[in-house]
C-alpha cells in the first residue's frame, strides 16, 4: 500500500513539476556568463558575470565591482574590483541583466 | 509568479513596451548611470521564482564553473570576508585629505603642542603596525597628513610627515630587495600614495633638523632660570617643547640611519649602529611624555575606530584587495616605544654581523638571530648587510672567497694550500673554481633561508636539499678529479674526499635543522616523538659527527705535511704544543645533542611500552604513511641516503636483543644518555646559553627517568607532559 502511494501519488505531481522546473533551469542557463547587476540589502552593488546560482538564491558573479550607494559622497563611482563574489540570497535586493543578454538568451523568452 | 509570466514579462520589456505589471519590481531597477548607458533590466522576481525550481543542493552552473571554483568566492555581507560592507556601517561622512581640509575638520597650520604629539604618537603606532605585517592603506595611510605633505602649513608636522613617508619608502626598499617576506609578514603594496618621492633624503633630514633647532631655542628659552618663581603654564610649555623636539629628533636618528645603510661601504654600518643607539637614548623621554599629546575622542565601545584629528581609519576601506579584511588594529601607544626599542637593539645586532669573517660563523649568526623571531625589517636589513647589491660579502669580499677560506677552514684541502702543488696547477685551479663558483647561489639561498620566518624556512630548507644533493654529486666528481692529479704530481699526498666531506656537512646540518625545527613548530604529535628522535640520535647526528672526525682529520693531515715541510727548512726544533682543534666545540655539542636524542628516543618507547602514548586511531593513514610524510624532503639526498620506513622498523626493533629490553631498562638507558650529556656540556669551556638551555632539560629528565624505572607511578593512566618552555627541542618531561 505504501509503496503504491509512493509509486503512484507523487510521479503525478512530479510530472507538472519536471516540466516547469526543466524550463526554470534553462532560464536561468540562458543567463550564465552575462553581466548582472545586484543590489544588496546594504545598498551596495555588484556587477558582475552570473555564474552560478542555487534553490535560495545564492548567487555568484565573476569578475565582480562593487559600487557604493549612490547617496555616499566619497569616492563615488568609482568602483572596487572584488573577483568572484558569492551573494547570499537574503541579501539580494534586486537582480538585473543588460536586455541585449536577454535577447541572446533564447530559452529565457522563446519557449512560451 | 508562474516563470511563463516571467518569460513574458521579459520579452515584452525587451521590446521595450510599457508594462503595467507592478509585482515584477521594475521601480527598484532602471540604473542611474552606474557603469556604462547599457540597458539594465530587472529581473529580480523572475529571477528569485525560477530559483525556487532547483532541488535543494542543485547548483544551476555553467559547466567550466563548479564547486570547486564556487569556494573561492568571497561571501558578500559576511564581515569576516566583506571589507566594503564596514565603510557602510559606520554612521558618520568618510572624508579624505583636501574634502576634510575644506570643511574645516582637520588643522594644516596653527596646530597646538599636545596635537601634534597625539598625531605623531599616532603616526609612530601605525608604523610599526605596518612593519608588523599590515597594509600601509590601514596603518601610516589612516593619517590624512601624510596624503600630501605639501598642503601643511606648520613646519613641524610638515617635515615629520616627509620624515614617516621616507622612512616607510626605504624600509620598504630594504625588504623588497632582501626578499625575505612573505604576505604574513609584510604588505609592500603603496596603492599609488606618493612616498615624498619628490624630494630628497637630504632635503627631509634638513627640513626636520632645521625644525629640531628651532625646538631647541624654544625648549631653552622655557628652561627654568635659577631663583626665578616657575610658571606652571610655562612649565607645561617647556615640557611640550621637549616632547616634540625627542620626537622630532627620533625621527630624524630613525631616518637617518636607514639612510645610511642604503650606502655601499662597509663603514656606514658601524655609523648607523651609533645612529641607532642615539635615538635608543630618546625613548625614555618619549615615553615618559606620551601624555601631553591629544587622545582620541570618539567612543570606541560600539565598535568604531578611535578618531583622532588627521587620520580616518576608513579613508582607504575601498583601495584594499577583495581579499579578506584584515583588521589592523593599532598598537597601543605604551607599547609602542618598547617596540622601537626592541627594533633598535635588533638593529644594533645585525651591524655586529660584519665582525663576522668566516662564512660558517655568518651562517651561524644567521641562525642565532632568526632564534629570536626577529622582525622583518631587521631581517632585511640583515641580509642586505650581508650581500650589498647581491653581488658581494659586506660590499667587500667575492662570495667565491668566502667559501674557499670556509673550505679551509673547514677541511684544509690540499688543493687550496699554498704548499701544495696543486695550488698553482691551472687544471686544479679551473676544477676548483668553477666548484666554488657553483656552490655560490646555494650557499647564498642557505643564507636568505634563515630570513625567512621560522615557518617558511622550515618549507624552504626541505626544498634546498635538492640543490645541496647536486652540489654533492659534483664535490664527489671533483674531488675524484682532484685525486687523480694530486696522485700523479705528489704520490704522497691525498685528496679524497675533502670537497664531499664538507658538501655533506652542511647537507646534515639542513637535514637536522628540518627535523628539529618541527619541534618549535609543534608539527609532531607525541606519537611521532620517537621517530623523529631515532632519525636524528641513530642517523644524522651519527653521520655529522664521522663527517665533522673526518674532516678533523683531514685538517690533521695538512697540518702534518706542513709541519714537515717546515722541519725540512728550518732545522729549528718545532713546539710540540696541544692547539685546540677548531672543531672541538663543535663535535662536542653533537655529541651532546645525539645524547639527548637518544634519550628522548628511549623514553618515548619506554612510554609507549607502559600504555602511556596516546596513539590516533589509524583510519585513513598509518604510521607508515605519517613516518614517509616526516621525511619526504629527505628523499632527494643521496648522501645519507634515506632511511625507509621498513628499514627503520628492522634497525629499532628491540626483539634483536636477547633478552629484549624492557621499559625498566629503556627508562636507564634513557636516564644515562642524558647524564652523559650532562657530562658533556659541564665541561665545555665558556658555556653559551645553548649549554645552559640543554642543560635545564637534562638534570630534571636524568632524576624522572631514573623514578620511571623504579617503577614511579608505573600503573597511573595520565599521559606524561613533555614541557618545550627549557629548550625549543627538547622537552622537560613530567608525570603528574
Amino acid at each position: 500500500m505504501a509503496t503504491m502511494i509512493e509509486e503512484n501519488g507523487p510521479s503525478t505531481h512530479e510530472q507538472s513539476d519536471v516540466s516547469s522546473s526543466s524550463q526554470a533551469r534553462q532560464k536561468l542557463e540562458g543567463l550564465l556568463n552575462k553581466n548582472m547587476r545586484i543590489r544588496m540589502t546594504d545598498g551596495r552593488t555588484l556587477v558582475g558575470l552570473f555564474l552560478c546560482t542555487d534553490r535560495d538564491c545564492n548567487v555568484i558573479l565573476g569578475s565582480a565591482q562593487e559600487f557604493l550607494k549612490s547617496t555616499d559622497t566619497f569616492s563615488q563611482g568609482e568602483p572596487r574590483v572584488l573577483g568572484l563574489a558569492m551573494i547570499p540570497g537574503h541579501h539580494v535586493v534586486s537582480i538585473e541583466v543588460e536586455a541585449d543578454s536577454l535577447e541572446d538568451a533564447q530559452g529565457f523568452g522563446a519557449h512560451h | 509568479m508562474r516563470p511563463e509570466a516571467l518569460q513574458y514579462v521579459i520579452v515584452t520589456m525587451v521590446m521595450k513596451s510599457a508594462v503595467e505589471d507592478d509585482d515584477a519590481g521594475w521601480g527598484l531597477g532602471i540604473p542611474e548611470k552606474m557603469k556604462n548607458n547599457a540597458n539594465w533590466v530587472d529581473i529580480t522576481h523572475e529571477f528569485k521564482g525560477a530559483c525556487k525550481e532547483l532541488n535543494l543542493g542543485e547548483l544551476l552552473h555553467d559547466k567550466l564553473f563548479g564547486l570547486f571554483e564556487a569556494m573561492s568566492a568571497i561571501e558578500m555581507m559576511d564581515p569576516k570576508m566583506d571589507a566594503g560592507m564596514i565603510g557602510n556601517q559606520v554612521n558618520r561622512k568618510v572624508l579624505n585629505f583636501e574634502q576634510a581640509i575644506k570643511e574645516g575638520a582637520i588643522k594644516v597650520k596653527d596646530l597646538s603642542l599636545p596635537e601634534l604629539i597625539g598625531i605623531i604618537d599616532t603616526c609612530f603606532c601605525c608604523l610599526i603596525t605596518w612593519l608588523e605585517g599590515h597594509s600601509l592603506a590601514q596603518t601610516v595611510f589612516t593619517c590624512l597628513y601624510v596624503h600630501n605633505p605639501d598642503l601643511i602649513e606648520e613646519p613641524a608636522l610638515k617635515a615629520f610627515a616627509l620624515g614617516i613617508l621616507k622612512v616607510c619608502d626605504i624600509a620598504r626598499e630594504k625588504v623588497n630587495k632582501a626578499a625575505v617576506f612573505e604576505e604574513e609578514d609584510f604588505q609592500a603594496m603603496t596603492y599609488g600614495f606618493k612616498m615624498a618621492n619628490n624630494v630628497t633624503d637630504l632635503r627631509v633630514t634638513g627640513m626636520l633638523k632645521d625644525v629640531e633647532d628651532e625646538l631647541q631655542r624654544k625648549v631653552k628659552s622655557t628652561r627654568s632660570r635659577q631663583g626665578e618663581q616657575r610658571n606652571p603654564e610655562v612649565e607645561l610649555e617647556h615640557q611640550q617643547c621637549l616632547a616634540l623636539f625627542n620626537r622630532i629628533k627620533f625621527t630624524r636618528l630613525l631616518l637617518t640611519a636607514l639612510i645610511t645603510f642604503t650606502k655601499k661601504e662597509t663603514s656606514s654600518v658601524g655609523e648607523a649602529q651609533k645612529l641607532v643607539a642615539q635615538a635608543a637614548d630618546l625613548l625614555s623621554a618619549i615615553h615618559s611624555s606620551i601624555q601631553h599629546g591629544i587622545q582620541s575622542q570618539n567612543d570606541t565601545t560600539k565598535g568604531d575606530h578611535p578618531i583622532m584629528m588627521g587620520f580616518e581609519p576608513l579613508v582607504n576601506q575601498r583601495l584594499l584587495p577583495p581579499t579578506f579584511p584584515r583588521y589592523a588594529k593599532i598598537i597601543k601607544r605604551e607599547d609602542m616605544v618598547a617596540y622601537f626599542g626592541k627594533l633598535i637593539e635588533r638593529i644594533k645586532t645585525v651591524c655586529d654581523v660584519i665582525n663576522t669573517t668566516n662564512l660558517h660563523g655568518i651562517l651561524d649568526f644567521f641562525c642565532e638571530f632568526s632564534e629570536q623571531s626577529p622582525c622583518v625589517l631587521s631581517r632585511s636589513l640583515l641580509q642586505t648587510t650581508f650581500l650589498i647589491d647581491n653581488k658581494k660579502v659586506f660590499g667587500t669580499h667575492l662570495m667565491q672567497d668566502m667559501i674557499k677560506d670556509a673550505l679551509r677552514y673547514f677541511v684544509s684541502p690540499p688543493v687550496l694550500s699554498y704548499k701544495c702543488c696543486l695550488f698553482n696547477n691551472h687544471q686544479a685551479k679551473d676544477y676548483i673554481d668553477s666548484f666554488v663558483t657553483r656552490c655560490s647561489r646555494p650557499f647564498c639561498s642557505l643564507i636568505q633561508i634563515h630570513g625567512h620566518n621560522r615557518a617558511r624556512q622550515r618549507d624552504k630548507l626541505g626544498h634546498i636539499l635538492e640543490e645541496f644533493a647536486t652540489l654533492q654529486d659534483e664535490a664527489e666528481k671533483v674531488d675524484a678529479a682532484l685525486h687523480s692529479l694530486l696522485m700523479k704530481l705528489e704520490p704522497q699526498r691525498q685528496h679524497l674526499a675533502c670537497l664531499g666531506t664538507w658538501i655533506l656537512y652542511h647537507n646534515l646540518r639542513i637535514m637536522i635543522q628540518y627535523l628539529l625545527s618541527g619541534f618549535e613548530l609543534e608539527l609532531y604529535s607525541m606519537h611521532e616523538y620517537y621517530y623523529i628522535y631515532w632519525y636524528l640520535s641513530e642517523f644524522l647526528y651519527a653521520w655529522l659527527m664521522s663527517t665533522l672526525s673526518r674532516a678533523d682529520s683531514s685538517q690533521m693531515a695538512e697540518e702534518r705535511i706542513l709541519e714537515e715541510q717546515l722541519k725540512g727548512r728550518s732545522s729549528k726544533k718545532t713546539k710540540k704544543k696541544k692547539k685546540v682543534r677548531p672543531l672541538s666545540k663543535e663535535i662536542t655539542m653533537s655529541q651532546a645533542y645525539q645524547n639527548m636524542c637518544a634519550g628522548m628516543y628511549k623514553t618515548m618507547v619506554a612510554l609507549d611500552m607502559d600504555g602511556k602514548v596516546r596513539k590516533p586511531q589509524f583510519e585513513l593513514d598509518s604510521e607508515q604513511v605519517r613516518y614517509e610524510h616526516r621525511f619526504a624532503p629527505f628523499n632527494s639526498v643521496v648522501t645519507p641516503p634515506p632511511v625507509h620506513y621498513i628499514q627503520f622498523k628492522e634497525m629499532s626493533d628491540l626483539k634483536k636483543y636477547n633478552p629484549p629490553p624492557g621499559s625498566a631498562d629503556l627508562y636507564l638507558a634513557a636516564s644515562k644518555h642524558f647524564q652523559q650529556a650532562k657530562l658533556i656540556l659541564e665541561n665545555v669551556p665558556s658555556p653559551d646559553p645553548e649549554v645552559n638551555r640543554i642543560l635545564k632539560v637534562a638534570k630534571p629528565n636524568i632524576v624522572v627517568m631514573k623514578l620511571l624505572a623504579g617503577g614511579h607511578k608505573k600503573e597511573t593512566k595520565v599521559l606524561p607532559e613533555f614541557d618545550f618552555s627549557a629548550h625549543k627541542y627538547f622537552p622537560v618531561v613530567k608525570i603528574i
